[in-house]
């Protein structure tokens, strides 16, 4: 037991920290707001050679074979930064692929992500948002040697930025818990694939998919066919605990932003910062900031070695949607008027933090998770020792 | 970073356990219930028989004082494990660590002679500390304290009176902070004694407590019914028992409150109702009706569930900082204002969960736990109070974690 990060850990920390810096100015993000693609292939290529696509894919497809806490790092870093880049889209769906696909699809996959010449996403979610596996409608069904896919999905992230998409279809009925679904891996160039941007928060890339008789072969599957479902749990729980690392790095940063000008904006006669009032609410930042960055690094470990981690990405992530947004509201509250204008930049944080907060899981949903795991099964429960689990109601 | 415990950790937790099943016998609960002082942080439960015997059976296992020198009594172990020791019987209700005992001060700051003296019988339970810090007219501004030493050759003689003394009435001895220095700053000119209670002119006076009639249940956080005021009327003591140097009290003071808070008890009086009403819920229906089918008291369950992870997270950080020599900045003020403020929003929540059998006492017809919930909604926002209050830990978060500046201040009275 040692919650602290090793000097390793630091060590990345530090280097990508360093780097963003450098390489990501806010002119840059801005700039990316309004860009056809909404990132830079160079940096992609850059980040690339920092090893940063594939720091968890295994070493035989050019990736680092690191533990998934580094991605987390690397994340938080990207957040702190708002790097324009779809790093987090890419990753999630490269690590599916990495931990369920075929030699053959790995191989037709992975050395492209590692090397910055390719971006991944996934589709998840259709008209009811609802985190639940019930609510795919999307069919993909089967002819020969192919399967044809029509229905629509919604939030696809970076879908105009990505080469592949891996999108969850149901090719049998629903009936109890997640049977009847399957992960397809599907070229976005794809005949009969088209897209609606969506005008965002955060200004970012997403898209409504439409699938209008799409066809993909059958080497396009990901898994078990009908049986998709826990994999796609589990890329959905990545992704989630992903999500909050790149939430809270970003939420750090602005947080920092409403510290440091708290020291120099007099009021009154003295700074802000001097006033309780105001010091207080610097404090519950960072101690919601922290709270958050506890149980997200705890579900991240858990991943690494092997254990299950469905309630604690549920906490971090329930957590962090409530903790985050008080935070960059709080933060826009220390700043006053200038926060609410266009041409500073703490908009850039505020608006992007919330939007995450509204995708992968709301807290509700989440919390509902967290509840069935504690109250629907029998047993006493201790805090610190393991939560039973079952399969998604 | 490292969330899991080692191997050699989860079998001491299992012997803990296995020892806890065998040794806390009903009789043994019930000399406790009767003896009880109601669940504080320290170790101020006062000892029958059967629980002075349970304590020798500790010791005899090595778990008391773990992470202590054996020279002075502890078994040169790491703090990890003392802190497993200490959450299992906690969890029990029995306090084997040294918080609150004042061990870790005299450890830090005390002489070569002070801490063979001391620690050895901190550890055993043969002494015990009452904390002689709030005063009538200085709480969260303690270093306006009144309380006078006065040298007089080799000795200092004191008078003054200290509040909420909360174990002076079984203690042996008083972790006493008390002013030598009344022409300096007045962080400046304060120093802390060790005084033994059989000390003349020391008179202790019951305070009694709103856990009083009836008595809080076991486990109660801050459900002690009794504390005091104490009284020190021309009290004469030797030099040695100056702790540190004098009129430099105030920094040994601080750090033995901040060495103090650190481990299981602090976190965990914080969180027993989190895992309380889960497992109530879980296995109690009021009529036909359980709680456990709301969705809105299943959505707050899981909310309080992540606060209190939190609580235990933060423990933990604190550990890993004290593992790696303690250097805090902020963090151990952080986790005193989060863990408490979550134990006031659990109890609270939980008198919205059971309406109203959430206001029935310990021995009510109809008491819920006997009335542990009840008693604890008194009891929670004590621990936001004692030991530093919230606010002021916020205070310390926001200037030593943040470095922002200290801003004007009311200029109170002089000493």
């Amino acid at each position: 037991m040692d919650l602290l990060l090793t000097d390793e850990e630091k060590m990345l920390r530090h280097t990508a920290r360093e780097f963003l810096e450098a390489e990501c100015p806010t002119t840059l993000v801005r700039e990316m707001e309004t860009d056809a693609k909404g990132y830079p292939p160079l940096l992609w290529r850059k980040v690339a050679e920092l090893g940063w696509q594939g720091m968890a894919l295994p070493e035989k497809y050019g990736g680092q074979d690191l533990p998934l806490v580094y991605v987390g790092l690397i994340l938080q870093e990207a957040g702190r930064a708002l790097v324009p880049l779809p790093l987090h889209s890419t990753v999630a769906a490269a690590l599916t692929i990495a931990s369920e696909g075929t030699e053959a699809q790995r191989q037709a996959v992975l050395p492209a992500v590692a090397g910055g010449e390719s971006v991944l996403t996934w589709a998840f979610t259709e008209e009811d948002p609802r985190f639940l596996s019930e609510t795919i409608r999307t069919h993909a069904v089967g002819d020969g040697e192919h399967f044809v896919i029509n229905g629509r999905k919604l939030f696809v992230d970076n879908f105009v930025a990505a080469d592949q998409c891996l999108v969850a279809c149901r090719t049998a009925p629903a009936s109890q818990g997640l049977g009847g679904l399957s992960l397809f891996l599907v070229d976005t160039a794809s005949p009969g694939l088209s897209q609606i941007p969506l005008v965002t928060l955060a200004k970012d890339k997403q898209s409504e998919v439409v699938f209008d008789n799409v066809r993909v072969s059958r080497s396009s599957l990901i898994g078990p066919l009908h049986h998709g479902g826990p994999i796609i749990e589990r890329m959905l729980e990545r992704a989630t605990v992903l999500l909050c690392a790149q939430m809270l790095g970003a939420t750090r940063k602005d947080a920092e932003m409403a510290i440091e000008y708290a020291k120099y904006r007099v009021a009154f006669g003295q700074p802000i910062g001097a006033f309780q009032s105001i010091q207080h609410l610097c404090a519950d930042m960072i101690m919601w900031i922290d709270g958050g960055e506890l149980l997200t690094y705890e579900a991240l470990w858990k991943m690494d070695q092997g254990l299950r981690a469905s309630v604690e990405v549920s906490q971090a992530k329930a957590f962090c949607n409530e903790k985050c947004e008080a935070v960059v509201r709080l933060s826009q509250m220390v700043h006053g008027g200038i926060g609410f204008m266009m041409e500073f930049d703490l908009h850039l944080w505020f608006r992007r933090v919330s939007a995450w907060t509204m995708r992968l899981g709301t807290s509700f949903e989440h919390r509902a998770r967290i509840a069935h795991a504690l109250i629907d099964s029998p047993g006493r429960v201790i805090l610190g020792r393991s939560v039973p689990v079952e399969a998604e109601a | 970073m490292d969330f899991g415990y080692s191997p050699q950790q989860e079998a001491l937790r299992r012997d803990v356990r296995a020892f806890i099943a065998e040794h806390l016998t009903p009789e043994v609960v019930d000399e406790m219930e009767g003896a009880s002082e109601g669940f504080g942080v320290g170790r101020s439960i006062a000892r029958g028989p059967l629980v002075s015997q349970l304590f020798k059976k500790i010791g005899e296992r090595g778990w008391l004082g773990i992470s202590y020198p054996k020279e002075y009594g502890g078994q040169d172990g790491d703090r990890m494990s003392q802190y497993i020791v200490e959450e299992e019987f906690a969890r029990v209700n029995i306090a084997v660590g040294l918080a609150g005992s004042g061990a870790p001060a005299i450890l830090a700051a005390g002489t070569e002679e002070q801490k063979r003296y001391f620690i050895p019988k901190l550890i055993s339970g043969e002494f015990s500390f009452a904390l002689g810090f709030t005063e009538p007219q200085a709480g969260a501004d303690l270093a306006s304290l009144q309380c006078r030493a006065v040298r007089e050759g080799d000795e200092y003689v004191i008078n003054g009176q200290k509040m909420y003394t909360s174990a002076a009435h079984t203690a042996t001895h008083i972790y006493l902070m008390a002013r030598t220095n009344v022409d300096v700053p007045k962080h400046q000119g304060i120093s802390i004694f060790l005084v033994p209670m059989d000390t003349p002119g020391i008179t202790v006076r019951p305070l009694w407590t709103i856990q009083n009639q009836p008595r809080a249940p076991l486990g109660t956080t801050y459900g002690a019914y009794r504390t005091n005021e104490t009284f020190f009327d021309d009290v004469r003591v030797s030099r040695t028992t100056l702790l540190g140097a004098e009129n430099q009290g105030w920094g040994v003071g601080s750090m033995g409150l901040n060495l103090d808070r650190v481990g299981a008890a602090r976190y965990l009086i914080s969180v027993r109702r989190d895992e309380d009403i889960v497992n109530w819920v879980k296995e109690h229906r009021f009529g036909g009706y359980s709680p456990a089918d709301d969705p809105a008291i299943r959505d707050k369950i899981a909310e309080l569930w992540i606060e209190a992870q939190v609580c235990r997270l933060m423990t933990m950080r604190s550990m890993s900082i004290v593992e790696h020599g303690g250097n805090f900045t902020y963090e151990g003020s952080a986790e005193k204002v989060w863990s408490p403020e979550h134990g006031v929003r659990t109890s609270e929540a939980i008198t919205q969960m059971l309406g109203p059998y959430g206001q029935l006492l310990n021995g009510s017809p109809r008491a819920v736990e006997k009335g542990i919930f009840a008693h604890n909604l008194m009891g929670a926002f004590q621990s936001g109070i004692n030991h530093g209050s919230v606010q002021v830990m916020r205070d310390q978060v926001a200037r030593r974690g943040l470095g922002l500046p200290s801003g004007r201040r009311p200029s109170g009275p002089r000493q």
